[in-house]
């Protein structure tokens, strides 16, 4: 099995769809989508003010493709909503661009070092923005039914128009929620061993450059502290002012 | 069998007998139908006439009634309620509190659109409690649908459960040796680590002996499998499904027609 994974790398463009999948990809996702949905309890049970349920899908993302990452997360909102909870089924777009943006980042190598997370994360963050927006408009007129909708309702108040304030509301949420995500995900890879690793389709998308050490975690928090800085200058600018 | 999640009520009735494809192409028509059509009563109509009774005849009518005020109402009206106060339409004021105003079109809006959603959440906890997941899998895989899928949703589901017992388990053993999970922000954001680290490690030994297990079990050959189930599809059930096809398609003509 190894041999030929390590074959198919060799060929493989990222619109080779089938080198994603080996049957540990397939082995894999339904343990990712298992884990989206208890770290998504457990954050719930923690009171924290993220969502985190896309850890798993990061994780296929990364180890076997955009492909896969794709396919994880499309199915990890149809099983939430079958098993616990329909409303998370109208947003299985937005977990499926997740997952292929994340694993394209992958394939460019933005998975691995802390600070390069950062950037995968942040990219991610801005492709969920872009998703959900005109989900939460059409389907819901701009007020879905979770707590962030309160500062569309204020921007709505304020006089902009639905596109601009879900726009504005998912761009403030979404980059602290998925860069998080993203660099909990390298955590757990960081975590695995290079054995195990080596069994998945891309196990050189992971590889760390020079250790993932200590430094490294401050300056990607650095990273993230100036993105936000940046992600709140240009919104005051789209908005104008 | 009895471990796996699922809200499936097994019984005797019209509608668990249908075919689960059948099913299937009954709960999109009626979203597609509730969020097209042209009239403003139609969602109200759909819920009345057809799923309210259709829980009646597969005789889940308590089960559904459950999920309905349990799961359902609740997030409808705070969606209903968010809308009717923040949309910003319509002249007619009806009454105002504050800065927040309620005028007779916002609350026709939130009226609509709290029950589009209403009778898409329904429409789909009718089916989960009258199809049972593997038989739909089954027929899916049946009529084509890759068997990986079909294993990858039967096998969350049967995951799922395993793991947030797990999870439990973990909490409860980092409690007692005397993790912090209720005071301040950061030490929550701290205790995340030593809780979802376990849990995650754990779950992915699992996943190289699983995948050479199933390996060993011809997962990857490509012959046709059969099926140990039969699954019936009646002349009733194609009927049916051809006419909700042609519903949907007057429902989009009417749309384009009228507007």
């Amino acid at each position: 099995m190894r041999e030929t994974a390590m074959q198919r790398q060799k060929t493989s463009s990222w619109l080779n769809i089938g080198s994603n999948f080996n049957t540990m990809t397939w082995v894999l996702i339904p343990v990712a989508i298992a884990i989206n949905i208890a770290i998504g309890q457990i954050v719930v049970l923690l009171k924290l003010p993220v969502f985190l349920d896309s850890i798993g899908t990061v994780l296929v993302a990364a180890l076997c493709g955009p492909w896969a990452g794709a396919v994880t997360g499309a199915l990890s909102n149809t099983i939430w909503g079958l098993a616990i909870d329909p409303n998370a089924l109208p947003w299985w777009p937005v977990a499926f661009f997740i997952g292929l943006v994340a694993g394209l980042c992958a394939n460019a190598g933005l998975f691995k070092s802390w600070w390069k997370v950062v950037v995968t994360g942040f990219l991610v963050a801005l492709t969920a923005a872009t998703i959900s927006t005109p989900i939460a408009v059409y389907l819901y007129g701009g007020i879905t039914a979770s707590g962030s909708s309160f500062i569309t309702a204020y921007l709505l108040q304020t006089g902009q128009g639905v596109l601009q304030a879900v726009f504005s509301t998912s761009f403030l949420v979404e980059p602290v929620d998925k860069i998080t995500t993203c660099m909990l995900a390298f955590a757990i890879v960081q975590g695995l061993s290079k054995r195990f690793v080596a069994r998945f389709p891309r196990p050189e998308n992971v590889e760390a450059e020079g250790g993932a050490n200590q430094t490294q975690l401050y300056i990607a928090v650095g990273v993230v502290v100036l993105l936000v800085l940046f992600a709140a200058f240009m919104l005051r600018n789209v908005l104008g002012g | 069998m009895h471990e796996r999640l699922s809200f499936y009520i097994k019984r005797d009735s019209a509608l668990h007998h249908l075919n689960p494809l059948t099913k299937l192409t009954l709960v999109f028509g009626l979203v597609l139908i509730s969020f097209l059509s042209p009239w403003y009563w139609t969602p109200h109509t759909l819920l009345m006439l057809v799923i309210i009774p259709l829980s009646f005849i597969g005789k889940v009518n308590r089960e559904f009634f459950r999920a309905f005020l349990r799961l359902i109402l609740p997030a409808a009206s705070f969606l209903f309620l968010m809308q009717a106060f923040f949309q910003p339409i319509g002249g007619h004021v009806i009454f105002k509190i504050w800065f927040l105003d309620i005028t007779q079109e916002s609350l026709m809006f939130a009226f609509r659109n709290a029950i589009r959603i209403i009778v898409m959440v329904s429409s789909f906890t009718l089916f989960l409690l009258t199809t049972h997941p593997s038989e739909l899998m089954s027929d899916l895989t049946r009529r084509g649908l890759p068997g990986q899928f079909a294993y990858v949703i039967i096998s969350t589901l049967q995951i799922l459960p395993q793991m947030q017992a797990k999870a439990q388990t973990i909490i409860s053993a980092q409690r007692s040796r005397g993790l912090d999970t209720q005071s301040s922000f950061f030490r929550r954001v701290g205790s995340l680590g030593p809780l979802v680290g376990p849990l995650v490690f754990g779950s992915l030994v699992e996943v190289e002996e699983r995948a050479i297990a199933i390996e060993a079990r011809g997962f990857t050959s490509t012959h046709t499998k059969t099926s140990l189930y039969d699954i019936p599809d009646t002349n009733l059930d194609r009927t049916i499904r051809w006419i909700l096809i042609a519903l949907v398609i007057l429902v989009i003509a009417l749309k384009i027609w009228l507007s």
